[in-house]
């Protein structure tokens, strides 16, 4: 077994994940970061998007909606507004979001308008992707 | 003796009250159960924020990122203090208001230059204190367009309340923000608290116990720490205010639920006192009837 480090999701509303993982791959500002055990301390953001981290071999994956993370060699945390695995979103949900800011955005808005809703359709963008992506 | 049928009808309007603050009190126990579910899943969020916060300051090379201004510059007459104030939407729960109100009113008598305070008071209670306190002609302006309520609190809100100090804060309008709520100690004990939200604190330098400057390895900043920073203590300022306006409400649920329990008590003591009085005065006119009637009969008799 490869070797692990302890990883702990903590969204807003629960603790996500807590124990130990081999690899974690997550979507920083500039594209993709994998971490193993060992990995050099980093502290950096989290937009919106896909997280998947390596369980016993076995791949899981998560939808996240802003957060940052720490890593240090042996533990790493990632505090999350909103993290969801694939089977627990919502679809109908996330397509009528993304709906509603797609009509948002046709109207005129004032700029703090246009980047929350742009904000809100990237969120519900994201949950579609993942859902289809890996749950079917 | 009170006359028998105003004690009922006094009796009546306890009852009808009885009726009232008991179903606020079943209303709030359910509410509070929800709110007490929503603190215990977010506590450990708020928890981890804080310590994860301290732990990255601790590795942060020295930046100058415009949340650590301290803008020490402008001498503390002049600077302009921002309190966001937690309050309830209504009263009838105890002294959770009061208690709230008198600790800002205490902040507000300590700060240097009252005038340069401005409050962002959510929920109705506080608001119209502090606006009516504004029209007497005591300072301390009150943002009268943050109109946010606190039943339910969800993190839209505390983004769009954390979006507007900074907005605040970067502009040059506030020098500093607090945040101030009712904070559980525990389940029976609540507290007024205050926490400094801007400028952002580095309370400790990395000293050792023994005075030596730690050697912490320095992190990594992805893509730079000054980007990082500035997503992330927008971040940290929303997860905070979320955090208190979660414990502030389920303060309030607590403080309605025990008030509107006491006052079912009382109601119930005092129905039992008024019944006593009423069978005491209904019974003396029994006897007087009585009297009467034996009297009436004898003087036939004689």
């Amino acid at each position: 077994m490869a070797k692990t480090f302890h990883l702990e999701i903590i969204a807003t509303d629960r603790i996500f994940y807590q124990g130990d993982c081999e690899h974690l791959v997550i979507t920083a500002i500039d594209g993709l970061v994998g971490i193993m055990a060992g990995h050099e301390p980093i502290v950096t953001t989290l937009p919106t998007g896909e997280l998947k981290y390596m369980v016993d071999g076995k791949w899981n994956y998560a939808a996240i909606s802003g957060g940052f993370i720490q890593v240090m060699p042996d533990s790493s945390i990632i505090l999350a507004d909103n993290c969801e695995l694939p089977e627990e979103i919502d679809i109908k949900r996330a397509q009528e979001a993304r709906e509603r800011a797609q009509e948002r955005l046709r109207q005129k808005q004032s700029i703090k308008e246009y980047y929350q809703t742009q904000a809100a359709l990237n969120r519900a963008m994201n949950r579609l992707k993942v859902s289809q992506k890996h749950f079917k | 003796m009170a006359n028998i049928r105003e004690i009922r009808e006094r009796i009546d309007s306890i009852k009808q009250i009885l009726k009232i603050t008991n179903a606020m009190y079943l209303m709030s126990s359910s509410k509070l159960k929800k709110a007490r579910k929503s603190l215990e899943d977010t506590e450990p969020y708020f928890y981890k924020l804080q310590t994860t916060i301290d732990s990255i300051l601790e590795h942060t090379p020295h930046t100058r990122q415009l949340y650590f201004d301290r803008r020490s510059g402008i001498p503390e007459e002049k600077r302009k203090k921002g309190y966001i104030v937690i309050t309830a939407d209504k009263g009838l729960c105890g002294s959770y208001n009061h208690n709230i109100l008198k600790f800002t009113e205490n902040e507000l008598q300590q700060a240097a230059d009252i005038d340069n305070c401005s409050l962002f008071v959510m929920g109705q209670v506080g608001r119209m204190y502090f606006q009516n306190r504004m029209r007497s002609g005591k300072k301390a302006y009150v943002d009268s367009e943050f109109l946010y309520t606190t039943q339910n609190p969800t993190l839209y809100r505390a983004m769009e309340i954390a979006q507007l100090v900074l907005d605040k804060f970067e502009s040059g309008e506030l020098d500093e923000v607090y945040l101030i709520y009712t904070d559980m100690v525990t389940a029976n004990t609540q507290e007024a608290r205050k926490v400094r939200l801007l400028p952002f604190e580095r309370k400790h330098l990395g000293k050792d116990k023994d005075g030596t400057l730690k050697k912490l390895p320095k992190a990594s900043f992805l893509p730079s720490p000054e980007e990082v920073m500035a997503e992330l203590i927008p971040n940290y300022a929303k997860g905070v205010i979320y955090g208190a306006m979660v414990e502030a409400f389920c303060c309030e649920q607590q403080s309605r639920m025990t008030a509107m329990d006491a006052a079912t008590t009382s109601a119930k003591d005092m129905i039992k006192d008024l019944s006593l009085l009423y069978n005491r005065a209904r019974q003396a006119a029994i006897t007087q009837e009585i009297t009467e009637v034996c009297g009436g009969a004898a003087s036939i008799g004689e």
